[in-house]
């Protein structure tokens, strides 16, 4: 035996390869980093839309931008053209002064016929850029302010004002100089209301039609409305459909006349201060609500709706806003929304009409005495009585938003009462969106409940049967079939609701009743029966094996209580017609007889049933999972003690598995809320608050999956549907939460067990 | 008290097989031909004579309570009959006959004729008249010939003047940035030519296809004429036998599933639908299969186990719970508006304010669905990973593989099952959603394919069609849903037999998958 040398290991066995090495480096990082990245970008969701909300629910900002001194002292009026560069002044004199807000360069426009008197009142239309004068002999002259849009040569817009003289109209009826004048423009119908000295005047104008279009404007007639009002008049302010009236007296009563066509007639009188006296009253955009300032200061709009039992429109209160203080009232209204400009003393405020919000307020540190919003909404004017006018850059994008208008009762111009409502779109410019998310979300939960009204019992009965009776390979087969219910595309089973289900189930809502009752009816007086037959018989049918036997005396009993149901209607549900006498059964015409509620094809009865095979084998797979996992030493030592098979259910495995069966209702709740194409298929997506069975709704998931591809991107309508995915996202995962911290401590429960 | 839980399972057993079945068997009849009735009606004395098939018989309720039964029939014909489909009442009828030569006849516009064919006209300008025996052979042989001319006049107009167009655009962007010249003007002339000879040899092919003419008597006496450009396919339902049935089942089957949607998509296939949810879904599960894996990798075998990852890990398994339109609106806000916009502003800003990417297409909707179905991916992922048995990887390790070593050899091999179950099941769930889609890209009729034979080939910011949208539009936007009902059924079916073939799949896989394991664990 000779020694040899003990053969010494490579001593590059131990070292591992470089490559190895980095590359387990390398894919270290790389995991971790995809990883924590997929997981951020998952979870990024709820900040992205979180980001696309936040918007709606800041203020107006409002930037001092250029001021510019003018010559005119105390000006009358204001205007501006629609891009905000050019606004003139009129402080009563014979010409206006136009100021260039671009290099502060001048140009005066005299205003030709109104030599040799002096201008009394003033008002100013931005809507028809009219300036109205009234004259101290009585006349009134009434000019266009005309702003003519060029580009020169180097594509630079540029703005050339002009002026066109209308008529000047002189007034029959009266005495002494015009003192407060309003001119209402419908377009082929207009008012001109003027108070004098003494008595006041409505001029009536009109376009006859005639074959080549439209007519020629003519002055139709006067009215002397002097008799009818015992104090003098301090504010007049016609429409701008012109066709009404308001006039305002200085013992605090305010006078609606409405034309009609013809004469105006008194229609109203009211005091919407007491004895205080209304100091300035101007339309808002659109024409139907008046934004009215008190001599106190006090703010309040009104606007014109039917009250209840009313069969005419009248004016009454439907916001009251904050005090704006005392001293020179201003006004501007936009020309783009229900926001307007109020000031008085040095504070300006901007107000928003729908959601009677103060979008913003501040002061200046001048006195103002006229304010003008150009047509954009993005900038104001204010001009002060040292002639000074100061532009300010206004950014409101979203002033239709606020808490109040998305989840508060608003009263919306024209209702009779405040109401939540989702309208977001409308076919003219001055549409009030009307953003409410409360019927969408009655609509949510509304198709929720019935879904799971009609779910739950399914679901349960089906899962307590599958864990606790099922042989295991019986199982086997009915769970996975039970999935593929869940796997089915919800397309699928709301076109099969809305298309085929719904006309087939509309004139047989009473066989549906039938069956829906008979169906447990036939379960448990079959098993009673069963119950009482001889061991003989029972032995025919393995334990576990119930279901199988109850599928077709379940199909029988359905066919049986389907055809029964005409003659349950005619027992039934008979309606009453009360033109003709007749009795008609039909419960499509008894149930709103009965109850007062409407009837719709596709109803909450159409969807629950569809939302039940979406609801059903998620709250079946859930629920049976947490019933088998009850642990067999409890199950064994109940039955070893005498249990029945369904005393085992009622007393061991239902109670340790309550919190299972809690979050797979949870779970299922979740589901069915956020459910999309179902509820656009088969509700008919009316949106509506009220819980009725036979009427259908909108959800806030078919809300959006409607409107969105319609909205523009940023606009408020936009965001609004973004909050509305947020209150879903947020409210499902709220759910899911809780269900599954339950359904983890269940778990661990359990394991100790 | 057992049965009344027996019944729950019963009722939701009887729920989910009978609505398999209805889809089934409704998808199904719109593919068999039903045969052609003659109906003899009177009304008010006067006699009328209607042929077509009935669709459905029902019962229907008078305002006063009586019943009536009244049959649905179509008759086709649209330009004569403005309303295809008529309700007759039963007690209307005098004669209701199956004559054998009655023929049902599809066409490419104004939906399908029937009557009796009194004369052909075949594009040599022979006529042959309704009784000749070798009338159907011609009148096939000229079905093929349009068939082949369509071909070409499609390949003329899409193809040739669609890449002739291409290269004018490109030509004259060239002149209008300046850079003209000889050259410039030399190809700008070529294709001027090249177009006017496409021009006129689309004008030939048209000139072609407009020869011969089929003239059918309709059983109320009219004449129609069909031009043979508009022939698709002639069928005499009364005459066939059941194999002669089935074998035209199998072929409207077939063309169902290949062809292009005529006549706003009631008529012909639904390919372009069943391609853009194909195309949809493989890019989905492209972006979600590493996506899921790599985050589920990192939560299982590279974060710590804290109370931190219990979190998120809850927070995963809940976003599988968010409602998809909420996926749909971030990823209309995201993808579309915000990548998409940046995309436009740095690589498309020629096209601008045409947007390229900027609009919903069909990378942004498989994003959204990749989105939507990545939680799935991760919890099937991380159950996949955590079944596979410590004591093999210990083995790994302690051979002295690496960590990555061990995962990507031992560990991944091992879930690779779970894996490609959660592969299927949320390919499955993506295939199956609609409510997403319809904010981020598809519409009702693509004018192209998203993958076609035009470089780029992909063309990733095409809107597509899709088979679930389409039901949706057909089943509710169709301005004639009578005639949309069938095929909305068969579109359904074909919806549904994909789902579940990826959902039976993933079941059957899942339950290898558990044998496998029970057997190699110790």
């Amino acid at each position: 035996m000779s020694e040899q040398p003990l053969s010494r290991p490579d001593p590059d066995r131990f070292e591992v390869s470089k490559g190895t090495l980095w590359l387990d480096r390398a894919m270290n990082h790389i995991i971790r980093i995809g990883g924590v990245a997929v997981i951020l970008a998952v979870l990024g969701i709820f900040f992205f839309i979180v980001k696309e909300v936040v918007p709606l629910f800041s203020g107006a900002n409002v930037a001092a931008e250029k001021s510019v001194l003018s010559e005119s002292k105390r000006p009358l009026e204001m205007g501006v053209d629609e891009w905000g560069t050019y606004p003139f002044l009129y402080d009563g004199g014979n010409e206006l002064t136009f100021i260039s807000m671009i290099d502060g360069s001048r140009k005066r426009i005299a205003l030709p016929g109104i030599d040799g008197t002096t201008v009394t009142a003033t008002s100013y239309d931005p809507i028809h850029t009219r300036l109205t004068l009234g004259l101290a002999d009585g006349r009134i002259a009434t000019f266009l302010i005309i702003y003519q849009t060029g580009f020169d040569d180097s594509a630079k817009r540029t703005i050339t004002p002009s002026v066109d003289a209308e008529p000047v109209y002189e007034m029959k009826s009266g005495a002494g100089a015009v003192r407060t004048i309003s001119y209402g423009d419908g377009g082929g119908q207009r008012l001109l209301i003027a108070a004098r000295d003494a008595g006041v005047s409505v001029l009536r104008f009109g376009k006859k039609r005639s074959l080549l279009g439209e007519g020629r404007l003519m002055l139709l007639g006067e009215t002397d409305l002097s008799g009818k009002f015992d104090a003098p008049v301090v504010a007049v302010t016609a429409s701008q459909n012109g066709d009404d009236l308001l006039v305002a007296t200085s013992d605090g009563k305010l006078r609606f006349f409405k034309g009609g066509g013809g004469e105006p007639k008194l229609r109203q009188t009211f005091s919407p201060f007491g004895e205080e006296p209304v100091r300035r009253m101007d339309y808002l955009f659109g024409g139907v609500s008046v934004a009215m300032t008190g001599d106190s200061g006090a703010q309040k709009v009104l606007s014109l709706f039917r009250p209840e039992g009313a069969s005419e429109r009248q004016f009454g209160e439907t916001k009251a806003f904050d005090a704006i203080g005392v001293g020179h009232p201003i006004f501007s209204p936009s020309l783009r929304n229900k926001t307007f400009l109020i000031g008085a003393g040095k504070t300006l405020s901007l107000r928003y009409l729908t959601s009677g919000a103060t979008r913003w307020q501040g002061e200046v540190d001048f006195v103002p005495v006229t304010a003008a919003i150009d047509a954009k909404s993005e900038h104001f004017f204010i001009a002060g009585d040292d002639g000074r006018v100061q532009r300010f850059k206004l950014d409101d994008s979203h002033p239709e938003a606020s808490w109040k208008a998305f989840f508060g009762k608003v009263w919306y111009e024209g209702g009779g009462k405040p109401v939540y409502q989702w309208q977001s779109t409308g076919g003219s410019d001055d549409f009030e969106p009307k953003l409410s998310l409360i019927p969408l979300i009655t609509g949510s939960l509304k198709g929720t409940f019935y879904a799971l009204l009609f779910s739950i019992p399914i679901a349960l009965l089906a899962a307590i049967f599958s864990a606790a009776f099922l042989p295991p390979a019986m199982k086997q087969v009915v769970k996975p079939t039970m999935e593929i219910m869940a796997s089915l595309p919800s397309v699928v089973l709301g076109f099969l609701a809305g298309i085929w289900l719904a006309p087939i189930l509309q004139d047989k809502v009473p066989s549906v009743i039938l069956v829906v009752v008979s169906l447990p009816i036939t379960a448990l007086l079959f098993g009673w029966i069963w119950s009482r037959q001889p061991m003989r018989v029972r032995g025919l049918l393995e334990n576990g094996r119930e279901w199988m036997a109850l599928i077709p005396l379940l199909l029988i009993a359905a066919w049986g209580a389907w055809e029964l149901g005409p003659l349950f209607e005619r027992m039934a549900f008979v309606y009453n017609d009360p033109a003709s006498g007749m009795q008609i059964a039909d419960f499509r015409l008894w149930w709103p007889q009965a109850t007062g509620l409407g009837y719709d094809q596709r109803n909450c009865l159409i969807v629950g049933f569809a939302m039940g095979f979406a609801v059903i084998p998620v709250i079946f797979t859930i629920a049976e999972d947490a019933l088998s996992n009850v642990p067999r030493t409890l199950t064994a030592a109940a039955s070893a003690l005498g249990a029945s098979r369904w005393q085992v259910v009622w007393t061991i495995i239902l109670p340790v598995a309550s919190p299972g069966i809690f979050s797979a209702l949870m779970i299922g709740f979740g589901r069915a809320v956020g459910e999309t194409m179902i509820m656009v298929m088969a509700t008919g997506n009316t949106p509506v608050t009220e819980w009725n069975l036979f009427s259908g709704m909108r959800t806030l998931s078919a809300n959006i999956a409607v409107e969105l591809p319609e909205a523009a991107p940023g606009s408020t309508h936009y965001r609004t549907l973004f909050l509305g995915a947020l209150v879903l996202f947020a409210f499902t995962f709220f759910l899911n939460s809780a269900a599954e911290i339950v359904r983890q401590k269940l778990r661990d429960k359990n394991r100790i067990a | 008290m057992v049965w009344l839980a027996a019944s729950g399972l019963a009722i939701g057993i009887i729920l989910t097989i009978g609505l398999l079945a209805l889809v089934a068997s409704k998808g199904l009849a719109t593919f068999w031909p039903k045969d052609l009735v003659d109906i003899s009606v009177t009304h008010d004395g006067v006699s009328e004579k209607t042929a077509g098939y009935i669709v459905q018989e029902r019962e229907r309720q008078e305002m006063d309570g009586t019943p009536h039964e009244e049959i649905q029939l179509f008759r086709g014909n649209g330009e004569l009959y403005g309303e295809r489909f008529v309700f007759i009442d039963s007690s209307m009828i005098i004669t209701q006959e199956k004559p054998n030569d009655l023929m049902l006849i599809e066409r490419l516009e104004g939906g399908n004729a029937m009557g009796r064919i009194k004369q052909w006209v075949g594009a040599d300008g022979e006529i042959t008249a309704g009784h000749d025996v070798r009338l159907m052979e011609q009148i096939n042989r000229a079905i093929k010939r349009a068939e082949t001319l369509r071909k070409s006049l499609k390949q003329v107009e899409v193809v040739e003047i669609g890449a002739n167009s291409r290269a004018l655009a490109k030509v004259h962007q060239e002149i209008r940035i300046g850079r003209g010249g000889v050259q410039v003007d030399a190809r700008l002339a070529t294709l001027q030519r090249e177009f006017a000879a496409l021009d006129q040899r689309r004008g030939e092919i048209k000139k072609e296809l407009e020869k011969g003419r089929l003239t059918l008597t309709i059983s109320d006496g009219r004449k129609l004429e069909i031009p043979a450009e508009d022939l698709l396919h002639v069928f005499t339902p009364n005459r066939a036998g059941f194999f002669g049935k089935f074998g035209e089942s199998l072929r409207r089957g077939w063309e169902f599933l290949s062809a292009d949607p005529r006549e706003a998509n009631t008529e012909g296939g639904v390919f372009p639908a069943l391609f853009g949810t194909v195309v949809m879904t493989l890019a989905m599960s492209l972006f979600v299969t590493p996506f899921g894996v790599i985050a589920a990798i990192y939560l299982r075998e590279y974060a710590g186990q804290g109370p931190l990852v219990r979190l998120v890990r809850i927070s995963v398994n809940n976003l599988a719970g968010v409602p998809s339109i909420v996926f749909g609106v971030f990823g209309l806000a995201f993808f579309v508006y915000f990548l998409g916009g940046v995309i436009d502003q740095s690589f498309f800003a020629d096209k601008l304010p045409n947007p390229t990417f900027k609009s919903g297409g069909i990378l942004w909707a498989s994003l959204t669905l990749a989105l939507l179905t990545v939680p799935v991916m991760i919890v099937a992922t991380e159950e996949a990973l955590g079944a596979v048995p410590r004591g093999v990887r210990e083995a790994a390790l302690a051979s002295g593989a690496s960590k990555w070593q061990t995962i990507q050899r031992v560990v991944l091999p091992a879930s690779l099952p779970g894996i490609l179950t959660g592969v299927i099941l949320a390919m499955a769930r993506g295939a199956g959603e609609v409510a997403p889609l319809m904010i981020v890209g598809v519409v009702k009729s693509a004018p192209a394919l998203p993958i076609d034979f035009t470089a780029p080939f992909i063309h990733a910011e095409r809107q597509f069609m899709h088979l679930g949208f389409h039901i949706y539009d057909l089943g509710f936007q169709s301005p004639d849903s009578d005639a949309a009902k069938p095929m909305v059924f068969a579109t359904a079916l074909l919806l549904i037999v994909i789902v579940l073939i990826m959902n039976l799949g993933a079941i059957l896989l899942r339950n290898r998958l558990r044998k496998s394991q029970t057997a190699s664990s110790f």
